[in-house]
Protein backbone atom coordinates (compact mmCIF):
# COMPACT_ATOMS: atom_id res chain seq x y z
CA UNK A 1 0.00 0.00 0.00
CA UNK A 2 1.59 3.28 -1.18
CA UNK A 3 0.90 7.12 -0.66
CA UNK A 4 -0.29 9.28 -2.97
CA UNK A 5 3.49 10.08 -3.13
CA UNK A 6 4.18 6.32 -3.81
CA UNK A 7 5.88 6.92 -0.16
CA UNK A 8 4.82 3.88 2.15
CA UNK A 9 1.97 5.71 4.34
CA UNK A 10 2.77 6.59 7.77
CA UNK A 11 1.33 4.92 10.74
CA UNK A 12 -0.77 7.87 11.28
CA UNK A 13 -1.63 7.76 8.05
CA UNK A 14 -3.08 3.66 7.55
CA UNK A 15 -5.18 5.29 10.63
CA UNK A 16 -6.83 8.03 8.89
CA UNK A 17 -7.90 5.67 5.90
CA UNK A 18 -9.46 3.40 7.72
CA UNK A 19 -11.03 5.42 9.89
CA UNK A 20 -11.92 7.35 6.28
CA UNK A 21 -13.52 3.73 5.49
CA UNK A 22 -10.19 2.42 3.90
CA UNK A 23 -10.89 -1.76 4.56
CA UNK A 24 -7.87 -2.57 4.37
CA UNK A 25 -5.81 -0.08 6.20
CA UNK A 26 -6.19 -1.46 9.50
CA UNK A 27 -5.16 -4.79 8.50
CA UNK A 28 -1.78 -3.23 7.20
CA UNK A 29 -1.08 -1.37 10.00
CA UNK A 30 -1.22 -4.27 12.16
CA UNK A 31 0.88 -6.55 9.77
CA UNK A 32 3.51 -3.64 10.13
CA UNK A 33 3.86 -4.44 13.76
CA UNK A 34 1.84 -7.58 14.39
CA UNK A 35 5.72 -8.93 15.67
CA UNK A 36 6.68 -6.52 18.22
CA UNK A 37 2.74 -6.24 18.95
CA UNK A 38 3.26 -9.92 19.89
CA UNK A 39 6.07 -10.07 21.61
CA UNK A 40 4.66 -7.31 24.16
CA UNK A 41 1.44 -10.06 24.43
CA UNK A 42 3.40 -12.84 24.87
CA UNK A 43 6.10 -12.01 27.07
CA UNK A 44 3.86 -10.45 29.54
CA UNK A 45 1.01 -12.94 29.26
CA UNK A 46 3.66 -15.21 29.68
CA UNK A 47 1.26 -17.86 27.68
CA UNK A 48 0.66 -18.41 23.66
CA UNK A 49 -2.75 -18.79 23.74
CA UNK A 50 -3.15 -15.66 26.54
CA UNK A 51 -1.28 -13.81 24.24
CA UNK A 52 -3.09 -14.49 21.02
CA UNK A 53 -6.43 -14.15 23.10
CA UNK A 54 -5.35 -10.62 24.45
CA UNK A 55 -3.90 -9.46 20.83
CA UNK A 56 -6.97 -10.45 19.09
CA UNK A 57 -9.03 -8.48 21.96
CA UNK A 58 -6.65 -5.62 21.76
CA UNK A 59 -6.86 -5.43 17.87
CA UNK A 60 -10.36 -5.36 17.63
CA UNK A 61 -10.73 -2.83 20.05
CA UNK A 62 -7.98 -0.49 18.36
CA UNK A 63 -10.01 -1.03 15.20
CA UNK A 64 -13.09 -0.26 16.72
CA UNK A 65 -11.78 2.64 18.81
CA UNK A 66 -9.18 4.08 15.77
CA UNK A 67 -11.53 7.37 15.90
CA UNK A 68 -11.03 8.39 19.53
CA UNK A 69 -7.22 8.51 18.72
CA UNK A 70 -5.75 11.51 18.99
CA UNK A 71 -2.81 11.89 17.63
CA UNK A 72 -1.19 12.40 21.27
CA UNK A 73 0.97 9.85 21.29
CA UNK A 74 2.25 7.67 18.37
CA UNK A 75 0.46 5.24 16.69
CA UNK A 76 2.56 2.11 17.79
CA UNK A 77 2.54 3.73 21.52
CA UNK A 78 -1.19 3.66 21.12
CA UNK A 79 -0.75 -0.16 19.91
CA UNK A 80 1.30 -1.47 22.36
CA UNK A 81 -0.70 0.34 25.10
CA UNK A 82 -4.19 -1.75 23.83
CA UNK A 83 -1.74 -5.04 23.78
CA UNK A 84 -0.40 -4.50 27.41
CA UNK A 85 -4.10 -3.64 29.25
CA UNK A 86 -5.77 -6.27 27.46
CA UNK A 87 -2.82 -8.89 28.31
CA UNK A 88 -3.05 -7.38 31.99
CA UNK A 89 -6.79 -7.47 31.96
CA UNK A 90 -6.46 -11.52 31.01
CA UNK A 91 -3.80 -11.76 33.74
CA UNK A 92 -5.95 -9.84 36.50
CA UNK A 93 -9.31 -12.35 34.98
CA UNK A 94 -7.27 -15.63 35.47
CA UNK A 95 -8.82 -16.74 38.88
CA UNK A 96 -7.27 -19.87 38.44
CA UNK A 97 -4.25 -18.60 38.30
CA UNK A 98 -2.93 -17.87 42.05
CA UNK A 99 -0.01 -15.76 42.89
CA UNK A 100 2.34 -18.98 43.61
CA UNK A 101 1.69 -20.36 40.08
CA UNK A 102 4.59 -18.16 39.03
CA UNK A 103 7.04 -20.02 41.18
CA UNK A 104 5.56 -23.01 40.27
CA UNK A 105 5.76 -22.96 36.75
CA UNK A 106 9.57 -21.81 36.68
CA UNK A 107 10.39 -25.12 38.98
CA UNK A 108 8.57 -26.94 36.63
CA UNK A 109 10.47 -25.25 33.28
CA UNK A 110 13.81 -24.97 35.31
CA UNK A 111 13.33 -28.65 35.85
CA UNK A 112 13.12 -29.66 31.76
CA UNK A 113 15.12 -26.86 30.58
CA UNK A 114 16.54 -24.95 32.97
CA UNK A 115 19.46 -26.50 34.14
CA UNK A 116 22.71 -24.97 33.77
CA UNK A 117 24.53 -28.22 34.06
CA UNK A 118 22.41 -29.02 30.86
CA UNK A 119 22.99 -26.95 27.37
CA UNK A 120 21.26 -23.84 28.21
CA UNK A 121 18.67 -22.55 26.53
CA UNK A 122 18.68 -18.65 27.86
CA UNK A 123 15.48 -18.16 26.35
CA UNK A 124 13.64 -20.91 28.30
CA UNK A 125 15.19 -19.69 31.44
CA UNK A 126 14.05 -16.09 30.90
CA UNK A 127 10.73 -17.28 29.58
CA UNK A 128 10.71 -19.17 33.12
CA UNK A 129 11.68 -16.78 35.19
CA UNK A 130 9.54 -13.78 34.07
CA UNK A 131 6.78 -15.84 35.38
CA UNK A 132 7.75 -15.07 38.25
CA UNK A 133 7.36 -11.43 38.69
CA UNK A 134 3.94 -9.39 39.05
CA UNK A 135 2.55 -8.36 35.97
CA UNK A 136 3.03 -5.10 36.20
CA UNK A 137 6.48 -5.34 36.76
CA UNK A 138 6.96 -7.77 34.19
CA UNK A 139 5.50 -5.34 31.50
CA UNK A 140 7.85 -2.67 32.31
CA UNK A 141 10.51 -5.09 32.34
CA UNK A 142 9.69 -6.54 28.89
CA UNK A 143 9.30 -3.06 27.39
CA UNK A 144 12.62 -1.43 28.30
CA UNK A 145 14.68 -4.71 28.53
CA UNK A 146 13.64 -6.75 26.55
CA UNK A 147 11.99 -4.81 23.36
CA UNK A 148 13.90 -1.61 24.50
CA UNK A 149 11.69 0.95 24.73
CA UNK A 150 12.91 4.38 26.04
CA UNK A 151 11.78 4.51 29.80
CA UNK A 152 9.26 7.45 28.75
CA UNK A 153 7.77 5.72 26.43
CA UNK A 154 7.07 2.48 28.23
CA UNK A 155 5.72 4.99 30.56
CA UNK A 156 3.34 6.42 28.04
CA UNK A 157 2.29 2.31 26.87
CA UNK A 158 1.79 1.67 30.36
CA UNK A 159 -0.17 4.81 31.78
CA UNK A 160 2.23 5.66 34.20
CA UNK A 161 4.71 8.00 35.32
CA UNK A 162 8.41 7.16 34.22
CA UNK A 163 9.59 7.34 37.68
CA UNK A 164 7.42 3.95 38.54
CA UNK A 165 8.68 2.62 35.37
CA UNK A 166 12.08 2.82 36.72
CA UNK A 167 10.99 1.57 40.04
CA UNK A 168 9.28 -1.21 38.59
CA UNK A 169 11.98 -2.41 36.76
CA UNK A 170 14.79 -2.00 39.27
CA UNK A 171 12.49 -4.23 41.51
CA UNK A 172 12.28 -6.79 38.57
CA UNK A 173 15.85 -7.33 37.76
CA UNK A 174 16.60 -7.63 41.27
CA UNK A 175 14.24 -10.28 41.82
CA UNK A 176 15.19 -12.03 38.80
CA UNK A 177 18.99 -12.30 39.65
CA UNK A 178 19.03 -15.70 41.63
CA UNK A 179 16.47 -17.14 38.74
CA UNK A 180 19.30 -15.66 36.08
CA UNK A 181 22.59 -15.86 37.47
CA UNK A 182 23.80 -19.04 36.12
CA UNK A 183 23.62 -17.45 32.36
CA UNK A 184 26.42 -15.08 33.35
CA UNK A 185 29.05 -15.66 31.05
CA UNK A 186 31.06 -18.93 32.40
CA UNK A 187 30.61 -18.00 35.33
CA UNK A 188 28.89 -21.06 37.63
CA UNK A 189 25.61 -20.15 39.43
CA UNK A 190 27.61 -21.35 43.08
CA UNK A 191 30.38 -18.84 42.57
CA UNK A 192 27.72 -16.01 42.04
CA UNK A 193 27.27 -13.92 45.38
CA UNK A 194 23.71 -14.70 45.58
CA UNK A 195 21.77 -10.80 46.60
CA UNK A 196 20.20 -12.74 49.29
CA UNK A 197 23.03 -14.22 51.25
CA UNK A 198 25.20 -12.21 53.40
CA UNK A 199 24.89 -10.20 56.49
CA UNK A 200 22.26 -7.66 57.61
CA UNK A 201 21.30 -5.40 54.86
CA UNK A 202 21.71 -2.13 54.33
CA UNK A 203 18.44 0.22 53.26
CA UNK B 1 30.56 -11.06 68.23
CA UNK B 2 32.79 -10.49 65.67
CA UNK B 3 31.29 -6.91 63.66
CA UNK B 4 29.63 -7.68 60.40
CA UNK B 5 29.48 -4.40 57.60
CA UNK B 6 25.75 -4.48 56.81
CA UNK B 7 25.47 -5.17 53.32
CA UNK B 8 22.94 -3.55 50.43
CA UNK B 9 19.84 -5.33 49.13
CA UNK B 10 19.68 -5.91 45.59
CA UNK B 11 16.27 -4.15 45.22
CA UNK B 12 18.57 -0.55 47.15
CA UNK B 13 20.94 -1.24 44.86
CA UNK B 14 18.78 -1.37 41.55
CA UNK B 15 16.76 1.78 42.29
CA UNK B 16 19.83 3.35 42.83
CA UNK B 17 21.48 2.70 39.82
CA UNK B 18 17.65 3.62 37.97
CA UNK B 19 18.49 7.05 39.84
CA UNK B 20 15.78 6.64 42.26
CA UNK B 21 17.44 7.26 45.33
CA UNK B 22 19.57 10.69 45.87
CA UNK B 23 19.82 13.10 48.68
CA UNK B 24 22.11 11.96 51.85
CA UNK B 25 20.61 8.25 51.82
CA UNK B 26 21.52 7.61 47.50
CA UNK B 27 25.42 9.45 49.01
CA UNK B 28 25.65 6.83 51.29
CA UNK B 29 24.64 4.14 49.42
CA UNK B 30 27.57 5.39 46.71
CA UNK B 31 29.69 5.28 49.19
CA UNK B 32 29.25 1.85 50.24
CA UNK B 33 29.09 1.04 46.93
CA UNK B 34 32.67 1.92 46.14
CA UNK B 35 34.04 0.02 49.75
CA UNK B 36 32.47 -3.14 49.64
CA UNK B 37 33.14 -5.43 46.46
CA UNK B 38 29.88 -7.79 47.30
CA UNK B 39 27.85 -5.20 46.94
CA UNK B 40 28.93 -3.64 43.90
CA UNK B 41 28.92 -6.83 42.21
CA UNK B 42 25.21 -6.73 42.46
CA UNK B 43 25.50 -3.80 40.01
CA UNK B 44 27.38 -5.88 37.57
CA UNK B 45 24.60 -8.52 38.27
CA UNK B 46 21.84 -6.23 37.34
CA UNK B 47 23.49 -4.96 34.67
CA UNK B 48 24.04 -8.87 33.31
CA UNK B 49 20.03 -9.26 34.15
CA UNK B 50 18.88 -6.41 31.67
CA UNK B 51 21.86 -7.97 29.14
CA UNK B 52 20.45 -11.25 29.28
CA UNK B 53 16.86 -9.66 28.71
CA UNK B 54 18.00 -7.91 25.63
CA UNK B 55 20.01 -10.59 24.19
CA UNK B 56 16.89 -12.60 23.69
CA UNK B 57 15.54 -12.65 20.33
CA UNK B 58 11.13 -11.52 20.25
CA UNK B 59 9.60 -14.14 19.09
CA UNK B 60 7.63 -13.65 15.67
CA UNK B 61 4.24 -14.24 16.05
CA UNK B 62 3.49 -17.47 14.83
CA UNK B 63 1.71 -18.14 11.68
CA UNK B 64 -1.69 -19.63 12.91
CA UNK B 65 -1.89 -16.33 15.20
CA UNK B 66 -1.85 -13.76 12.03
CA UNK B 67 -3.78 -15.83 9.78
CA UNK B 68 -6.05 -15.97 12.64
CA UNK B 69 -5.87 -11.87 13.21
CA UNK B 70 -6.47 -11.18 9.29
CA UNK B 71 -9.05 -13.46 9.55
CA UNK B 72 -10.95 -11.36 12.35
CA UNK B 73 -9.77 -7.90 11.16
CA UNK B 74 -11.41 -8.67 7.57
CA UNK B 75 -14.19 -9.77 9.35
CA UNK B 76 -14.83 -6.51 11.00
CA UNK B 77 -13.72 -4.58 8.36
CA UNK B 78 -16.48 -6.70 6.22
CA UNK B 79 -19.00 -6.02 9.72
CA UNK B 80 -18.15 -2.10 9.15
CA UNK B 81 -19.05 -2.45 6.02
CA UNK B 82 -22.38 -3.78 6.58
CA UNK B 83 -24.88 -0.87 6.78
CA UNK B 84 -27.51 -2.37 8.61
CA UNK B 85 -25.40 -3.23 11.75
CA UNK B 86 -22.76 -0.32 10.84
CA UNK B 87 -26.04 1.78 11.36
CA UNK B 88 -26.90 0.06 14.31
CA UNK B 89 -24.05 1.13 15.88
CA UNK B 90 -23.59 4.09 14.96
CA UNK B 91 -27.41 4.35 16.38
CA UNK B 92 -26.01 2.81 20.02
CA UNK B 93 -23.18 5.39 19.59
CA UNK B 94 -25.28 8.34 18.85
CA UNK B 95 -27.27 7.30 22.30
CA UNK B 96 -24.70 5.42 24.66
CA UNK B 97 -21.71 8.44 23.63
CA UNK B 98 -18.10 6.37 23.26
CA UNK B 99 -17.91 3.78 25.78
CA UNK B 100 -15.29 2.43 27.06
CA UNK B 101 -13.50 -0.44 24.96
CA UNK B 102 -13.64 -4.87 26.00
CA UNK B 103 -15.57 -7.48 25.09
CA UNK B 104 -18.43 -5.53 27.11
CA UNK B 105 -19.33 -2.74 24.56
CA UNK B 106 -17.55 -2.12 21.79
CA UNK B 107 -19.06 1.00 20.35
CA UNK B 108 -17.80 3.09 17.26
CA UNK B 109 -18.10 1.32 14.34
CA UNK B 110 -17.58 3.53 11.64
CA UNK B 111 -20.67 3.58 8.71
CA UNK B 112 -17.99 2.31 6.23
CA UNK B 113 -18.39 3.44 2.35
CA UNK B 114 -19.45 1.14 0.02
CA UNK B 115 -17.57 -0.05 -2.98
CA UNK B 116 -19.12 0.90 -5.82
CA UNK B 117 -21.37 -1.54 -7.70
CA UNK B 118 -20.31 -1.78 -11.25
CA UNK B 119 -17.03 -2.82 -9.88
CA UNK B 120 -18.11 -5.24 -7.53
CA UNK B 121 -20.20 -7.09 -10.13
CA UNK B 122 -17.55 -6.78 -12.48
CA UNK B 123 -14.66 -8.39 -10.08
CA UNK B 124 -17.58 -11.17 -9.07
CA UNK B 125 -18.10 -12.21 -12.75
CA UNK B 126 -14.43 -12.25 -13.47
CA UNK B 127 -13.42 -14.25 -10.37
CA UNK B 128 -15.43 -16.85 -11.64
CA UNK B 129 -18.69 -17.23 -9.50
CA UNK B 130 -20.40 -18.37 -12.43
CA UNK B 131 -22.16 -21.16 -10.39
CA UNK B 132 -23.24 -23.85 -12.45
CA UNK B 133 -25.22 -26.95 -11.28
CA UNK B 134 -23.40 -30.00 -9.50
CA UNK B 135 -26.61 -31.87 -9.23
CA UNK B 136 -30.12 -32.45 -11.04
CA UNK B 137 -30.81 -30.39 -13.95
CA UNK B 138 -31.46 -27.29 -13.45
CA UNK B 139 -29.42 -24.08 -12.91
CA UNK B 140 -28.36 -23.02 -9.86
CA UNK B 141 -27.09 -18.86 -9.40
CA UNK B 142 -25.29 -18.12 -12.86
CA UNK B 143 -22.61 -15.57 -13.60
CA UNK B 144 -24.67 -13.07 -14.89
CA UNK B 145 -26.96 -13.41 -11.35
CA UNK B 146 -24.42 -13.97 -9.11
CA UNK B 147 -23.09 -10.73 -10.43
CA UNK B 148 -26.40 -9.01 -10.66
CA UNK B 149 -27.04 -9.73 -6.63
CA UNK B 150 -23.49 -8.30 -5.98
CA UNK B 151 -24.43 -5.17 -8.04
CA UNK B 152 -27.81 -4.93 -6.12
CA UNK B 153 -26.44 -6.16 -2.48
CA UNK B 154 -24.19 -4.01 -0.82
CA UNK B 155 -23.58 -6.23 1.94
CA UNK B 156 -22.33 -8.99 -1.23
CA UNK B 157 -19.98 -5.86 -2.43
CA UNK B 158 -18.09 -6.13 0.77
CA UNK B 159 -14.69 -7.66 0.27
CA UNK B 160 -14.81 -8.39 -3.21
CA UNK B 161 -11.33 -7.27 -3.76
CA UNK B 162 -9.62 -9.77 -1.72
CA UNK B 163 -11.85 -12.77 -2.73
CA UNK B 164 -10.78 -11.74 -6.36
CA UNK B 165 -7.19 -11.68 -5.78
CA UNK B 166 -7.45 -14.98 -4.25
CA UNK B 167 -10.13 -16.80 -6.14
CA UNK B 168 -8.98 -17.85 -9.28
CA UNK B 169 -11.34 -17.44 -12.33
CA UNK B 170 -12.58 -20.58 -14.19
CA UNK B 171 -15.46 -22.51 -14.61
CA UNK B 172 -16.75 -25.58 -12.56
CA UNK B 173 -14.58 -28.68 -13.14
CA UNK B 174 -16.15 -31.41 -14.90
CA UNK B 175 -16.22 -34.26 -12.70
CA UNK B 176 -13.66 -36.67 -13.90
CA UNK B 177 -15.11 -39.46 -12.39
CA UNK B 178 -18.76 -39.73 -11.07
CA UNK B 179 -18.46 -43.03 -8.63
CA UNK B 180 -18.58 -42.63 -5.26
CA UNK B 181 -15.39 -42.05 -3.02
CA UNK B 182 -14.18 -43.55 -0.01
CA UNK B 183 -15.24 -43.19 3.53
CA UNK B 184 -14.18 -39.83 4.88
CA UNK B 185 -15.09 -38.26 8.17
CA UNK B 186 -17.57 -34.98 8.06
CA UNK B 187 -16.82 -31.90 10.51
CA UNK B 188 -19.14 -30.00 11.83
CA UNK B 189 -18.28 -26.30 12.12
CA UNK B 190 -20.12 -23.62 13.49
CA UNK B 191 -18.11 -20.72 11.05
CA UNK B 192 -20.97 -18.65 8.95
CA UNK B 193 -18.53 -18.32 6.21
CA UNK B 194 -19.22 -14.74 4.34
CA UNK B 195 -18.21 -13.51 0.83
CA UNK B 196 -16.10 -11.05 1.89
CA UNK B 197 -13.93 -13.06 4.64
CA UNK B 198 -14.15 -16.42 3.27
CA UNK B 199 -10.60 -17.23 1.81
CA UNK B 200 -9.29 -15.89 5.37
CA UNK B 201 -12.03 -18.40 7.36
CA UNK B 202 -10.86 -20.73 5.14
CA UNK B 203 -7.28 -20.49 5.76
CA UNK B 204 -8.57 -20.15 9.88
CA UNK B 205 -10.35 -23.82 9.44
CA UNK B 206 -6.92 -25.11 7.75
CA UNK B 207 -4.89 -24.52 10.99
CA UNK B 208 -7.81 -24.69 13.34
CA UNK B 209 -7.64 -28.15 15.73
CA UNK B 210 -9.56 -30.67 13.94
CA UNK B 211 -12.41 -32.27 15.81
CA UNK B 212 -14.20 -35.90 15.38
CA UNK B 213 -16.45 -35.97 12.41
CA UNK B 214 -19.09 -38.64 11.25
CA UNK B 215 -18.86 -40.78 8.24
CA UNK B 216 -20.20 -38.97 5.46
CA UNK B 217 -23.32 -40.29 3.70
CA UNK B 218 -23.02 -41.54 0.30
CA UNK B 219 -24.91 -38.67 -1.07
CA UNK B 220 -22.65 -36.39 0.69
CA UNK B 221 -19.09 -38.65 -0.83
CA UNK B 222 -20.98 -38.06 -4.23
CA UNK B 223 -21.77 -34.63 -4.14
CA UNK B 224 -17.49 -34.52 -3.15
CA UNK B 225 -16.98 -36.89 -6.03
CA UNK B 226 -18.33 -34.10 -7.90
CA UNK B 227 -16.96 -31.19 -6.71
CA UNK B 228 -13.46 -32.24 -6.72
CA UNK B 229 -13.71 -34.09 -9.78
CA UNK B 230 -13.12 -37.59 -7.89
CA UNK B 231 -9.81 -36.40 -5.90
CA UNK B 232 -10.75 -37.65 -1.98
CA UNK B 233 -10.95 -34.40 0.07
CA UNK B 234 -8.21 -33.52 2.95
CA UNK B 235 -11.33 -32.42 5.14
CA UNK B 236 -15.14 -31.77 4.73
CA UNK B 237 -17.04 -29.82 6.86
CA UNK B 238 -20.57 -28.65 7.45
CA UNK B 239 -21.08 -25.14 8.02
CA UNK B 240 -23.12 -22.06 6.81
CA UNK B 241 -21.89 -19.31 4.10
CA UNK B 242 -23.98 -16.34 4.50
CA UNK B 243 -26.45 -17.86 6.88
CA UNK B 244 -27.26 -20.77 4.84
CA UNK B 245 -26.43 -24.75 5.16
CA UNK B 246 -22.97 -25.36 3.48
CA UNK B 247 -20.70 -27.73 2.52
CA UNK B 248 -16.68 -26.63 2.72
CA UNK B 249 -14.50 -29.09 0.78
CA UNK B 250 -10.75 -29.13 0.84
CA UNK B 251 -8.63 -31.10 -1.26
CA UNK B 252 -4.66 -31.25 -1.39
CA UNK B 253 -2.85 -29.37 -4.56
CA UNK B 254 0.35 -29.38 -4.45
CA UNK B 255 1.81 -27.37 -1.29
CA UNK B 256 -1.31 -26.18 -0.57
CA UNK B 257 -5.14 -26.51 -0.83
CA UNK B 258 -8.46 -26.02 -2.64
CA UNK B 259 -11.29 -25.07 -0.94
CA UNK B 260 -14.67 -25.57 -2.19
CA UNK B 261 -18.17 -23.92 -0.76
CA UNK B 262 -21.23 -25.79 -1.72
CA UNK B 263 -24.86 -24.64 -1.15
CA UNK B 264 -27.35 -26.88 0.26
CA UNK B 265 -27.46 -30.07 -0.89
CA UNK B 266 -24.84 -30.09 -3.22
CA UNK B 267 -27.17 -27.44 -5.11
CA UNK B 268 -23.86 -24.88 -6.52
CA UNK B 269 -20.64 -23.91 -5.28
CA UNK B 270 -21.00 -20.59 -4.13
CA UNK B 271 -17.44 -19.69 -3.54
CA UNK B 272 -14.07 -21.30 -4.38
CA UNK B 273 -10.57 -20.59 -4.18
CA UNK B 274 -6.93 -21.82 -3.86
CA UNK B 275 -4.71 -21.45 -0.78
CA UNK B 276 -1.15 -21.46 -1.17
Amino acid sequence: MQGPDGQRPSDAELLRRHVAGDAEAFGELFRRHRDRLWAVALRTACDPEEAADALQDAMISAFRRAADFRGESAVTTWLHRIVVNAALDRLRHQASRPATAGEQAFEALAAQGADPARATDARLDVDAALRILPPQQRAALVLVDMLGFPVAEAAAILGTAPGTVKSRCARARARLIPYLAHLRGNRPASESVSPSQGGDTYT
Amino acid sequence: MRWQPAHLDATVVAEFRAGLVTGRRGARIGAHLERCERCAALGGMLADVSALLAAVPAPAIPDVVARRLDSVLAAEAARSNDPERAGAAAGRKRRAGSGPAGRRGFRGIAVRVLAPAAAAAAVLGGAGYGISLLAGGQHGMTAASSAARAAASPRFASGSRREAALAGPGSLPVPAQRGSLPAFPVIASATDYRPATATAQLRAALSARVPAGRAASAALRACVSRVTGGVLPYRVETARYRGQPATVIFTRAGAGYRAWVVGPACSSVVYRTTLP
